[in-house]
């Protein structure tokens, strides 16, 4: 039985962004309302589609080449998909409303309001997709509007840089994505979702192809959820709004990546090797984040690149052949990490934009409620029992302790890691003394702001409870973790919290200096001198050899080279009559010759 | 009714010389030429193979010269994309200070022998229409351009005038490959023929050599593609709008309506030649956009690069790719038209198109950044435009030919680098955007003025159009693959090559005219 | 006897002189007249020619004889327009030194 909702959970947060642009840009607030109702439309009809089962949507053919290729517009409503749309939808709307308070003084409000509509348009049509095509045309949408949200404050260097960065890094893990989708089409003939599936087991023993096609899909998630060697667009990313950074940036169209290849698992799944890269790129990302985190004194960049570490868990999980739980930690990774942007952001406008961490501190005093909600996401993100953080990151670690031991003591470390300096940023930001007059004058922020902080902060707490999660998220949990990995697991928090707080107590400045986390391992620096001996040389040596070689050498030469021809037969012409008698007579002898000797 | 659409333009062209008003009347007819190409398209009967409102008026009996016009799916796109960018382009012109008419009836004439052109079933008028679209192109580059005008206009046409030499030589010789009883100059005729196999397979490989030279060079194909970027960088923006947007397509619908159909074996022979070049277009020329510093200069550029893609699905012969090929013709056209209509605003109000003098001017010509925008992204091959779903088909269509599970084969390879050349043209579209309007404002141009409400109509019109296709592509392929599924689908016997053969083994390779099941 | 090859020898040394005028002197008249010269060297050929070849019939091939008078007649044409030509080159130039008239060099 086909039902509407899933056109319109697609369909209304595009009309709202189709109507602000042509005819609300005018009236920021009008422009505002319509998108967060449109949100909310969409919220809403998740949750009905939740409580039903067995429910189809009718297919729109997009394209079809007299059945060579064929695309549908078309749905997937499966547990997972249903799940993910309320996560989407849910933090969406939090994040919409929030954004009501946050962006209130904002002269481009509308502008920014059409772009987030259009992002939860391409965020829905990513976990609704039934099809590679469609999937990546999402994909594709949600990184345009990713492009236009990061640089919002487009007329300053600093974002318009940041969105060319992002835009055109995971347009890199896209061109890998898209080779990986032709070789799946070519290999099994469809690009649905639900056709493909039964076709891949008649492929094994095939397996180059399916590793490379299997590697090259995980590019897309490579590119699109920041992981190694891709990662350099999301710190960047932070210079647009937090709202933003959270919604985009942190709950959900980082975490399509995961979401793609839990989808995709059969393609995936297909290859060992492909499953061990993933796994180790995810370790990798995850503890070198964790790494560069303890250096950094932007609150949002603490932020992001914790949220590059747990995309790493995410995708160590799916490595380990463990959908759930990747799902799982994905699911409360939103909701945490929402929070805790969201959180960011508010201390961040009551600061004046204060982004440094060093001129902040006894927050708890001045924006306690902020200072609560937050605690509870950072403790969900350390990994704390009993908040929701612990039981997903706890079911990646178990997987991991059971089927790759060196990735679960790196794994562990990364636990550590996070705790240190998530704790750090706790007491820096929030205890001690005022370090600077914002944070002395500092008020808590208006209620349209902590509303969804605390809502955030409710799931963040219980989301993760083992019957919580089965019943009401309907998330099948593996089975309950081992002892020993929770031991370990919470010594880990506990370690480093204890050492953060050791060090950080009462403290001014930043007492230690490793200067290659600081500078983010070098990676910018590497690829900006990559990039100018590489791209710009070869461009540099093509411009030169089509201006010079190829216009000035064949094309002019070619031109001149007529032109030269012609000066030379000029010369032919000498004005005198008995010179041309001669030729003329040396020209019959010539015909002569020719016509009675050959 | 497509007399009208053909004539419509040229008629006005000749009342402008005579004195008509200049920009009311060339206003009229292009939106008369317009309306009309749409009503060709309502009243378009889909699932037909022959051409649709056929006139034909004999000229010679004994040589089968007959003046015919009629369109299937392919014009029927061609002609669309040429009027709707007559239209913006007319509409762009701002005030002409010397020779108003001249400039008006140039363009006009651009137009009716472009339309012409794709009109045509005739081969003598094919090639007549678009020699029509030669002289007025001197014309504006020369008298109204800016830069280097002079030496671009000559350069240009001249060049133009080797290719459509050489392109003549490979008509006749096509004309002269058919037996004598045969020989006809009506395309619908020579189709028939070609079917029954009677163009020998060396005559074919000669004959497409000559026109695919003849073609390339109207088309840009690498290495004949120097003139372009000049051209372009110092012609007034309506007459670049129409040749990146419109003439140079001529080229590519000449080799998907006589070329493809009429000489496969010759197609076959040569694929692999026109993939290197292709590939060429795509990375060389990508490489060197990157490196440019001028925003006319990078806009011509990237016009010749994206040929390359156009390329990549005529080469693979296959429904999909060429289908693909014709839907990114339109959406191509369409993009670089608006690009250039910008670009031209721009340096009218500064005076300067290079990257260093300009920089933040969307947030002092608002509209235009956003048009902008829409054109950077439909030619960066972003989904819900017309672009992109052109350049998947053409991936598509071109992964597919001589697959094998065990390892890439040239087309493989080719698709892997054009997807790359989509990352490189991602690299230089936004880093012209980043350049010229996002970032600080330049002082310089703090009053600068927006976009006045006359010209946002047009620029809402090919957005509004690439939007469209974007998101509805499937009205677009559902004209069109007609068309190629009635000869890709022929039943053509060639030497060493079985009918049905896609699955070959490793020693022969399979650049096969997709054999579809007609539905 | 005198042989054909007697007569055609006499008119290729005429032609050669007549060429060599044409060819070396400088005053336009006698190149005029070594013109007239070389046509007659043809004339003296054909009818040579036509002397010696006799037909199957016993008669000689009158053609080439025919021809000598078409021959004579564009001659005499010929000369008539060259001094037309001549004297109106004297009236603008003032001289009929060939190697004074060379406008058309490059």
């Amino acid at each position: 039985m086909n039902s509407i909702l899933p056109w319109i959970i697609l369909l209304t947060p595009l009309s709202s962004a189709v109507v602000i642009t042509l005819f609300t840009l005018r009236w920021k607030t009008v422009s505002s309302l319509i998108s967060v109702a449109a949100v909310l439309v969409s919220f809403v009809c998740s949750c009905l589609i939740f409580t039903q089962s067995n429910i189809a949507a009718a297919e729109f053919i997009w394209i079809d080449v007299a059945g060579a290729l064929k695309v549908p517009v078309g749905f997937t409503l499966d547990q997972l998909s249903k799940t993910m749309l309320l996560v989407v939808t849910g933090v969406g709307a939090t994040i919409h409303i929030y954004s009501l308070g946050y962006m209130r003084d904002d002269d481009g409000k509308s502008r920014y309001f059409a772009a987030l509509s259009l992002f939860m348009f391409a965020m829905l049509g990513i976990v609704l997709a039934n099809n590679f095509v469609m999937l990546f045309i999402f994909w594709e949408l949600v990184g345009f509007t990713s492009y236009v949200l990061i640089g919002h404050w487009f007329y300053r260097d600093a974002p318009a840089d940041a969105a060319n960065k992002a835009f055109i890094t995971t347009r890199i893990g896209d061109f890998g994505f898209m080779i990986g989708i032709l070789m799946v089409w070519m290999a099994t003939g469809s690009v649905v979702f639900s056709e493909i599936a039964p076709r891949m087991p008649g492929l094994a023993g095939h397996s180059t192809f399916l590793t490379l096609a299997a590697l090259l899909v995980f590019c897309g998630a490579v590119g699109k959820s920041a992981q190694f060697p891709l990662h350099v667009w999301l710190p960047d990313a932070m210079e647009g709004p937090t709202p933003v950074s959270a919604l985009i940036h942190a709950a959900t169209m980082v975490a399509a990546g995961v979401y793609m290849l839990v989808r995709v698992a059969f393609v995936i799944q297909a290859s060992q090797t492909a499953l061990l890269v993933v796994a180790w790129i995810g370790t990798i990302t995850a503890v070198m984040a964790g790494l560069i985190a303890t250096q950094q004194n932007d609150i949002k960049r603490i932020l992001a690149y914790s949220t590059l570490s747990q995309l790493g868990y995410m995708i160590m999980a799916v490595g380990l052949a463990s959908n759930n739980a990747a799902m799982f930690h994905l699911f409360t990774h939103a909701f945490f990490k929402a929070l805790l942007f969201l959180g960011a952001g508010s201390i961040i406008v009551m600061l004046h934009h204060e982004q440094d961490i060093w001129k902040m501190g006894g927050l708890f005093r001045k924006l306690p409620v902020t200072f609560v909600t937050f605690g509870i996401g950072a403790l969900a993100l350390m990994g704390c029992p009993p908040f929701s953080g612990f039981f997903s990151k706890d079911a990646i670690l178990a997987l991991a302790y059971e089927r790759n031991m060196p990735i679960f003591i790196v794994g562990l470390f990364t636990a550590f890691l996070t705790a240190f300096y998530v704790v750090r940023l706790l007491v820096i930001v929030f205890f001690g003394e005022t370090r600077s007059a914002a944070a002395r004058e500092s008020k808590e922020s208006p209620l349209v702001m902590t509303g969804p902080l605390i809502v955030l902060a409710i799931v963040a707490a219980v989301g993760g409870f083992g019957f919580f999660a089965r019943n009401f998220l309907a998330l099948p949990t593996e089975k309950e973790p081992a002892y020993i990995v929770s031991v370990l697991a919470f010594a880990a928090v506990i370690m480093g919290a204890g050492l953060a707080i050791a060090i950080y107590r009462n403290r001014t400045g930043e007492p230690i200096d490793v200067e290659l986390l600081r500078h983010k391992f070098y990676f910018d620096e590497f690829y900006a001198w990559l990039i100018n001996w590489t791209q710009e040389l070869l461009a540099r040596i093509s411009a030169f050899f089509d201006r010079w070689i190829i216009d000035t050498g064949a094309v002019d030469g070619s031109s001149r080279g007529t032109w030269g021809a012609g000066a030379l037969l000029r010369l032919i012409q000498v004005g005198n009559l008995q010179a041309y008698v001669f030729l003329f007579g040396l020209g019959v002898v010539a015909v002569i010759y020719i016509a009675v000797f050959r | 009714m497509v007399l009208f659409v053909i004539f419509c333009p040229i008629v006005a062209a000749i009342l402008i010389m005579a004195g008509a008003p200049a920009r009311k009347t060339a206003l009229a007819a292009s939106g008369l030429a317009f309306a009309a190409a749409l009503f060709l398209f309502g009243s378009f009967g889909k699932n037909q193979h022959d051409f649709q409102h056929v006139t034909s008026f004999i000229i010679s009996p004994e040589w089968h010269l007959s003046f015919t016009t009629g369109i299937d799916g392919l014009s029927l796109v061609m002609v669309l994309l040429a009027t709707t960018v007559t239209l913006a382009a007319v509409w762009f012109t701002g005030t002409i200070e010397k020779y108003e008419n001249a400039f008006y009836a140039c363009l006009l004439f651009i137009s009716g022998g472009a339309i012409g052109a794709f009109a045509s079933i005739d081969l003598f008028f094919l090639y007549a229409f678009h020699e029509l679209a030669l002289i007025p192109t001197f014309l504006l580059i020369g008298i109204w351009g800016s830069g280097n005008r002079v030496a671009a206009a000559w350069k240009i046409t001249i060049y133009l005038a080797i290719g459509s030499f050489i392109l003549l030589l490979g008509l006749i010789l096509l004309y002269q490959s058919f037996p004598a009883s045969a020989r006809s100059f009506d395309i619908r005729a020579l189709k028939a023929a070609a079917n029954l196999g009677q163009i020998t397979s060396d005559a074919q490989s000669h004959v497409y050599l000559l026109l695919l030279i003849g073609f390339g060079i109207l088309i840009s194909l690498f290495p004949f593609h120097t003139w372009a970027p000049e051209a372009y960088a110092s012609a007034p923006a309506p007459a670049a709008m129409l040749h990146a947007g419109v003439i140079k397509k001529f080229g590519l619908y000449g080799l998907l309506r006589l070329a493809i159909p009429l000489l496969p074996d010759g197609a076959r022979h040569w694929a692999d030649l026109l993939v290197v070049l292709l590939l060429g277009n795509i990375i060389y020329v990508g490489l060197v956009t990157i490196a440019q510093k001028r925003l006319d200069w990078t806009l011509g550029y990237s016009s010749v690069m994206h040929m390359g893609y156009i390329f990549l699905g005529i080469a693979s012969a296959t429904i999909l790719s060429t289908t693909g090929a014709v839907v990114l013709m339109f959406g191509h056209g369409l993009s670089i038209a608006l690009l250039f209509a910008l670009a031209g605003e721009l340096r009218k109000r500064t005076g300067t198109l290079a990257f260093d003098e300009l920089g933040g001017l969307a947030k002092l010509m608002p509209f235009a950044g956003l048009a902008f925008g829409f054109g950077t992204f439909a030619a960066i091959g972003l989904p819900g435009l017309a672009n992109f779903a052109g350049e998947i088909m053409i991936f598509f269509g071109a992964f597919k030919n001589g697959w094998e599970i065990s390892r890439f084969h040239i087309f493989q390879i080719a698709t892997v680098l054009a997807l790359w050349g989509v990352v490189i043209s991602t690299v230089y579209m936004l880093r012209a955007y980043r350049k010229v309007f996002t970032g600080a404002p330049n002082e310089r141009w703090k009053e600068i003025a927006d976009l006045r409400f006359g010209l946002r109509l047009p620029v809402t019109l090919l957005v509004g159009a690439l939007l469209c296709c974007g998101f509805f592509p499937q009205s677009l392929v559902r004209i069109v693959t007609p068309t190629f599924s009635s000869y890709l689908t022929a039943e053509r016997q060639v030497t060493g090559m079985e009918p049905g053969s896609q699955n070959s083994s490793s020693t022969q390779r399979a650049y096969n005219i997709q054999k579809v099941a007609v539905r | 006897m005198i042989t054909l090859a007697d007569y055609l020898i006499v008119s290729g040394i005429l032609f050669a002189i007549g060429f060599a005028g044409v060819m070396l002197r400088r005053n336009v008249i006698i190149i005029l007249m070594s013109l007239e010269l070389m046509l007659n060297a043809a004339n003296l050929s054909l009818v040579a020619f036509s002397r010696f070849r006799v037909g199957p019939t016993g008669l000689p091939d009158y053609n080439a004889q025919v021809f000598v008078f078409f021959i004579i007649t564009v001659a005499a044409a010929e000369v008539a327009v060259g001094l037309a030509i001549l004297v109106a080159l004297y009236r603008a130039r003032q001289t009929t030194d060939v190697n004074d008239i060379s406008s058309l060099k490059f």
